[in-house]
């Protein structure tokens, strides 16, 4: 009996020793182990972010290049406000912009900056008006055995579009032999996406990434001459219309003339479908130079507006307050 | 006597050889087929835009929108955000295989745009793209003709 334990002991230590020793050897591929950033920036300054790396590589591949992608707004121009230096057991050197035309190897045809859009998205952010923008070392290394500990100094200056800003950044590692990819070796890649980042310090309204909008304005960016899609969203908090069942848009428009056009009526011009039936969420898309009547001369710059029931007798502005929402029609 | 006849009989045979060779190497001419000259007059209203990829077919009433092409001029009607907003003249920068197609707003700047001109259902298609607002907006409106 006691022969038999101890047989039965020796092959469950057995099992578990090659357990530990096949989850060693698959603990390859790269990971990012931190990343140091402040939490907070000045609009148009330069932040100093390191992300840490370790890359535990087994087998006999490469030589590959590390390949580090950025997530940021795209009004930073981050590819032309950004130098990135590294450091590891087998030197120091620099990162740059991997050219549009080398393609990774499991991208399907993809450059690195939309492989990582289509695999990562926009890391968890609100408004679709990012981008990941991909670095390239300019040493390689080969996956033999040893672990490559580094760090990964970034220089950016952030807010080139001068707007205040809430969003996550997000980080992305892997290597130009592997992609976002993983097999008995492990997985290739490592992502990291970082508390809400926020740039203050300019004037005008903030592009808040981060938190849920109550109305939200697509495209982000855009001109009178666009069509714009305003879409309120019911669902975040109960606002002086929950419950309705049609709303109305009520806006103001001011022209670089310095004239003000409101238009407040509860008309089909004006009514907010709800997208599906239950979705409390409604939407308008309109032409603002047709909606606000504009004379051929007459820019919009700004425009004011309010959500209204179908009486105007209940209204929501900002923050679900009686001031109004507020969008700046700008391109950058 | 008997040699001058033979090479006056193998001169003969070596002429008839050379005009028989010469006729077989004249060179067949193929008639290029001339590809017909694209007509783009008519009345032609919006079926399907877009705005960076979305559909804003159902949710923008395009149904009033109207462009006409007469004679080198082109003439909004309801107008939207579009290319140009102001009539004027237009110009293909090939009239058989049009690949841009220019508008001239009067008393404004040529703008031009890339186009395709396809066949769908039998019914010729104009498709075109544009920002009329910031840059990074795209549109791209395909055209019908209005019977």
């Amino acid at each position: 009996m006691r022969s038999y334990l101890y047989i039965k002991g020796k092959a469950l230590w057995r099992v578990c020793a090659c357990l530990l020793l096949g989850i060693v050897l698959a603990c390859c591929g790269e990971i990012i182990t931190g990343v140091d950033q402040p939490a907070t920036a000045t609009v148009g300054s330069t932040i100093d972010i390191t992300v840490h790396i370790d890359i535990p590589t087994v087998g006999n591949g490469g030589p590959d290049n590390l390949i580090l992608g950025i997530l940021v707004p795209k009004g930073w121009k981050a590819a032309q406000n950004t130098t990135i230096n590294y450091t590891s057991p087998l030197g120091s050197g620099t990162m740059t912009l991997v050219p549009d035309a080398s393609l990774p190897k499991n991208g399907n045809g993809l450059t690195w900056s939309a492989y990582m859009k289509k695999t990562f998205g926009i890391g968890g952010n609100l408004i679709d008006d990012m981008e990941w923008v991909a670095y390239q070392t300019d040493k390689a290394y080969s996956h033999n055995g040893s672990e490559i500990k580094g760090d990964l100094q970034i220089k950016m200056k952030v807010g080139a579009d001068g707007n205040n800003t809430r969003v996550k950044l997000g980080y992305v590692i892997t290597d130009t032999g592997n992609g976002f990819v993983s097999d008995s070796n492990g997985t290739y890649y490592s992502e990291v996406i970082t508390p809400c980042f926020e740039l203050t310090g300019a004037s005008g309204d903030i592009i808040d990434f981060c938190n849920p909008q109550l109305t939200v304005i697509d495209p982000p960016k855009s001109l009178d001459n666009d069509f714009i899609t305003l879409t309120f969203d019911g669902t975040i908090v109960a606002t002086p219309v929950s419950g309705e069942t049609e709303l109305y848009l009520c806006a103001t428009a001011y022209t670089s003339d310095g004239k003000t056009i409101s238009v407040c009526e509860q008309t089909a011009k004006t009514l907010m479908k709800q997208t599906t039936a239950t979705s409390k969420k409604y939407q308008i898309t309109f032409w603002p130079r047709s909606f606000f009547g504009l004379q051929d001369s007459q820019t919009i710059i700004r425009m004011e507006y309010f959500v209204t029931n179908k009486t105007n007798t209940a209204k929501v502005g900002y923050g679900n307050t009686l001031a109004p929402f507020v969008y700046t029609f700008k391109c950058s | 006597m008997e040699t001058n006849y033979k090479i006056r009989h193998l001169s003969l045979l070596l002429i008839m050889a050379v005009v028989l060779l010469a006729s077989a190497c004249k060179t067949e001419k193929v008639l290029p087929q001339k590809e017909a000259l694209k007509d783009i007059s008519g009345n032609w209203q919006v079926i399907k835009a877009t705005r960076n990829g979305t559909d804003l077919t159902a949710i923008v009433d395009f149904s009033q929108f109207r462009l006409n092409f007469t004679n080198g001029n082109y003439t909004l009607q309801n107008k939207l955000p579009f290319l140009v907003d102001q009539n004027g003249s237009f110009s293909l920068d090939d009239p058989q295989y049009p690949y841009k197609i220019t508008f001239i707003a009067t008393g404004k700047q040529p703008v031009s745009t890339a186009f395709t001109y396809p066949i769908v259902n039998g019914k010729r298609q104009l498709s075109l793209t544009f920002s009329p607002g910031c840059a990074n907006n795209s549109y791209i409106y395909v055209l019908q003709q209005v019977n």
